[in-house]
This record gives C-alpha cells, sequence and structure tokens, in this order.
C-alpha cells in the first residue's frame, strides 16, 4: 500500500470512528498521537473530512427516491429500487425513523406505485411507442427517442434524453409534471404537448393547454416562457423562439403520431431529414440540383420509396435505388 | 511537529487547506500525471505536495495559493526526478519551464451547490451496490455504523470497511474529476508544448 493510500485508510478509520460518537479517552489519545504524528495524516484526515461532508449533500436531498434518478443513467434499472428498498425496511427496523422518512419516500410505496417509480424507455429508427404511466398520463415515443420517467406519489418527472415524446399529461392540480431536455425544463399540471431534443436543441409543440418553458444555466432557472396551445418554441443555448400562434403547423408538427409527414413549403433537403429520423435505408437529394425545391404535403413516414416515386412522377427527377440509400437527382 | 516560534495552528490551517488547496485537486492531480510518466506514483506525489505545501504554510499563507501550489509540485517533481534519475533531462527542462502556465489556469474552480450536488450523485453511481447503500443509509437515512450493521444483518467491520472504502472514492471522485464549468471566451489553454503522456 503506497504511503498517500496507508494514510488514507487510517484517516477513513478515525473519521468513521468519530462518525459514531465521541471517542472513548483512550481511543482520543491515540487518536491524538496518530494525527500529529505527520502533517501527511493531517492532510489525509483534512481531505477525506471534506470529501465525506461534501457526500452529506446526498442527504441534503431528502428522501426523496427522485433524487437518486439522475445518476443512475448508466446503471441496470435494478438499482433504482434500493433507495425505495431501504426505505421501506427502516420504516419497519426503526420505527424512531418513520416520521421523518414517511413522507414522501414512502408514500409511494405504500400505494405501491413506486415499483413503477423509475422507469426507462425507447424506440429504434422507425418505432413507436405509446405507454401509459402511473398517474394516468400518456407518453407517446416517436422514431429514435428514449426517456426516463419518475412518477411517483410526490413528484412526476420524466427524462428525455433523445428523440421525440407526445405528451398528455393527466390534470394534477398540486403537483406539475415535469420534462428534462437538456438545459431546458418544461413544467406543466395538466396538458398536450410534444417535445423534440437533438442535441442542445430543443423543440416544444403544445397541442392544448399551456406549458412553462425554463431555460437552466448550472442547474438554475435563468430564463421562463409561457406556452400555449398552438405555440412552437425552439430553444437552442441562450435563445427561445416562440412562434406565432398557428393551429397548422402544431397539427403538421405532431402529424407524426398517426405516422404522416407534413411539410409546408419545406426545401427538399430538410425534407429528407425528416424522413431519414425513421428509416434506415436514406433518402438523399443531391443538394445541388434539388436540395431546394420546396414541396407541400402529407406523406407516411416510413414510406420513403413512395414519397421519391412521386418526386419522380410529379418533377421528374432522377432516382436511384441503392440498398443503403434513394438518391434524388436531376 | 516540532514547536516553532508563531507557527499557524491546525485550525487555519484545516481551513485554508480546505478553502483553496483541495478545489485544485483536480488540476494538480492532471499536472503530475501529466509530467510524471508511472502513473502508480501519482497519488503518492500529491500526497507529498499537499505535505509540502502545509509544512510551508505554517510560517504564513501564500498570497496567491494556485501559483504556490504549483511550484511546490513542479520543483517537488523536479527534485524526485533528479534523484530517481527515471526521467528524461528534457522533462525536467520541460518542468522548469513550468512558470509560465501557472497563470494561465482557471481561477475559479470552487463548485456552486448544485454542481458540487451532482458530482456527489455521479461519484455516487461509480460506487458497487453494496457501498452506494451503505453510504445512503448513512447519509440519507442518517444511521451510524452499528445501525448500518444491523440493518443489513451485516457485522460492524464489513460496514466500516465499506464505508471508508465510500469515502474515499467519493472524496476521489468529488475532488477529482477534472471540472470545465465557468470556462468564458478566454478559456485556459493548453500548455503549448505536448508533456510527456
Amino acid at each position: 500500500m503506497s504511503r498517500a493510500e496507508q494514510a488514507g485508510v487510517e484517516a477513513a478509520a478515525w473519521l468513521i470512528a468519530q462518525g459514531d460518537g465521541p471517542l472513548p479517552p483512550e481511543s482520543q489519545a491515540a487518536f491524538d498521537a496518530w494525527f500529529n504524528a505527520s502533517e501527511g495524516n493531517k492532510v489525509a484526515y483534512w481531505r477525506l473530512e471534506f470529501g465525506w461532508e461534501e457526500a452529506d449533500r446526498v442527504g441534503a436531498l431528502g428522501h426523496d427516491p427522485a433524487a437518486l434518478v439522475h445518476e443512475s443513467r448508466y446503471l441496470p434499472r435494478k438499482r433504482w429500487w434500493i433507495p425505495a428498498t431501504i426505505a421501506a425496511s427502516i420504516t419497519l427496523a426503526f420505527g424512531v425513523h418513520q416520521v421523518a422518512i414517511q413522507q414522501p419516500a414512502t408514500a409511494p410505496l405504500q400505494s405501491g406505485a413506486a415499483r413503477f417509480a423509475a422507469r426507462s424507455y425507447s424506440t429504434a429508427v422507425g418505432g413507436s411507442r405509446l405507454v401509459g404511466l402511473p398517474d394516468g398520463s400518456r407518453i407517446q415515443l416517436n422514431t429514435q427517442s428514449k426517456v426516463r420517467t419518475q412518477i411517483t406519489a410526490a413528484r412526476r418527472e420524466v427524462w428525455l434524453d433523445r428523440g421525440e415524446v407526445f405528451f398528455e399529461i393527466a390534470h394534477r392540480e398540486d403537483k406539475p409534471f415535469i420534462v428534462h431536455a437538456g438545459d431546458r425544463q418544461i413544467t406543466v399540471l395538466g396538458t398536450k404537448f410534444s417535445v423534440r431534443r437533438d442535441g442542445a436543441k430543443v423543440v416544444v409543440t403544445v397541442l392544448e393547454g399551456r406549458v412553462q418553458l425554463d431555460e437552466l444555466e448550472d442547474s438554475r432557472p435563468t430564463g421562463s416562457s409561457i406556452i400555449v396551445g398552438g405555440d412552437i418554441a425552439m430553444a437552442a443555448g441562450p435563445a427561445t423562439l416562440v412562434t406565432a400562434r398557428s393551429e397548422e403547423k402544431v397539427e403538421s408538427a405532431l402529424a407524426w403520431r398517426k405516422g404522416m409527414l407534413t411539410f409546408d413549403q419545406e426545401p427538399l433537403l430538410a425534407i429528407a431529414a425528416e424522413f431519414n429520423r425513421y428509416n434506415t435505408r436514406k433518402l438523399v437529394p443531391d443538394a445541388q440540383s434539388v436540395g431546394a425545391i420546396r414541396i407541400t404535403g402529407t406523406f407516411p413516414s416510413n414510406n420513403p420509396d413512395a414519397f421519391a416515386r412521386l418526386l419522380h412522377d410529379a418533377y421528374g427527377l432522377g432516382i436511384e435505388d441503392t440498398e443503403r440509400e434513394i438518391r434524388v437527382f436531376r | 511537529m516540532g514547536a516553532i516560534g508563531s507557527m499557524l495552528d491546525d485550525e487555519e490551517i484545516r481551513d485554508w487547506f480546505r478553502r483553496e488547496v483541495l478545489p485544485l485537486e483536480a488540476q494538480l492531480t492532471h499536472f503530475i500525471r501529466r509530467n510524471w510518466r508511472v502513473e502508480d506514483d501519482v497519488i503518492d506525489l500529491r500526497h507529498d505536495v499537499y505535505e509540502l505545501a502545509i509544512v510551508a504554510a505554517r510560517k504564513g499563507l501564500p498570497v496567491a495559493t494556485r501559483s504556490y501550489l504549483f511550484v511546490i509540485a513542479r520543483n517537488h517533481l523536479i527534485n524526485r526526478a533528479k534523484r530517481a534519475r527515471i526521467v528524461s533531462f528534457e522533462l525536467v527542462a520541460d518542468l522548469e519551464l513550468v512558470d509560465h502556465d501557472l497563470g494561465m489556469f482557471d481561477p475559479d474552480r470552487h463548485l456552486n451547490a448544485r454542481e458540487a450536488l451532482r458530482r456527489v450523485q455521479e461519484g455516487l453511481a461509480t460506487l458497487t451496490p453494496r457501498v452506494r447503500q451503505i453510504v445512503q443509509l448513512r447519509k440519507i437515512y442518517g444511521l451510524n455504523t452499528k445501525e448500518t450493521a444491523d440493518r443489513l444483518g451485516i457485522g460492524s467491520d464489513a460496514v466500516r470497511k465499506q464505508t471508508s472504502i465510500g469515502m474515499r472514492a467519493l472524496t476521489d471522485f468529488m475532488l477529482g474529476v477534472n471540472t470545465r464549468v465557468h470556462t468564458k471566451s478566454g478559456a485556459p489553454k493548453r500548455r503549448g508544448r505536448g508533456g510527456a503522456a
């Protein structure tokens, strides 16, 4: 064991012993001797003391299972159970702790909802998935999307890791539903809206009701916008753009829910990018000759071939089919 | 330590160490690792640097902790290199030029509360399930060693051992992850010369 490691192990042992209460006199003397034996021991002790105090922040989050959600991203789902399980067994084992622990961690347990508290859902390219949440809300995942949900009696939260999701939120006056998407946070009470995330860019499309869109910097809200039915908000970096009210645009933006893509005078390049979200065989328009052609219409999202044939028939464009790509050119 | 004149007491040194030295740990570790090719030595070298820094600070706290700490680190590496003869002269020469870089580190390394919280959570996730569970029992539910042992049906010694592992790992994680927060347009630059890996 290296010197630093040795000092660390010893320091940790002292800190743990001291954490359990005042040391008996003979131990205290032993500690003093160890502590004063070298500056190296002091360094190790102060360093761990500091780190262990910092770790108190875990406790500062309170007895809140959701508090443990963030860090769990890369772990098997099983470990979501740990805090809830602990809370439950402590309630049984230590009556004294019960008051402190009971709310809110054990409340969902008692209703059985904690079983569904933390889940993760995803879709592959071209996939779509409808999920009912324990609070009565429904979410619909679009292609290539991933969300994690944490629905308990205490809070309702969803993390959109990538892709696009339509939310149909059951109304709860006292319990907001929060969607985290990158550095944006969307808070609603009960409404219908969708959130699409491409990396740092977040687009919120509201079908009904109102949502609050907050910008977070270092996890603190710095800017807030209210978006109502018919609005589309696009947020990237520090900018949030809310478009003028347009029911039609919202309908178009949400056409994917019916397996359709709707375009209004969109350039072919953008349309291809949209199709390519849903299909592994990519639509590749030649940027120079045809990329700027603007097209209006509604097309099935899973059938780029039909769309390409239409381009051929209607515009006389050349189509070249390969296993991986559908090239469009003039 | 012998008592020499008007030395600063532990309380003052401890405050300074926590407030100004520990927040530099990620940078310091990075600096040592970059300039020392034996990975196994890095943690010991850092420990030495802390110790040397504290010995010197007993006579009076430095005005600028950052450059003070990195000068100590540089000198210590040079001494060790010369003594051990395991490092090329080029590296020593390299280290002697380090002064230029000392001012280039990002000045504000203090994490705000939310960042620190996130860091702890990330640190927790790196622990094994058992260690994490014990840390949670202690930190979230305030159980002591005995209570934790009873709760899990294991011995107190096992709890102490796992707590020790968790404590050291979390501290390493909290202090060690190199933050790139608050980098403004004039972001600190890497050293121009490619240091030894």
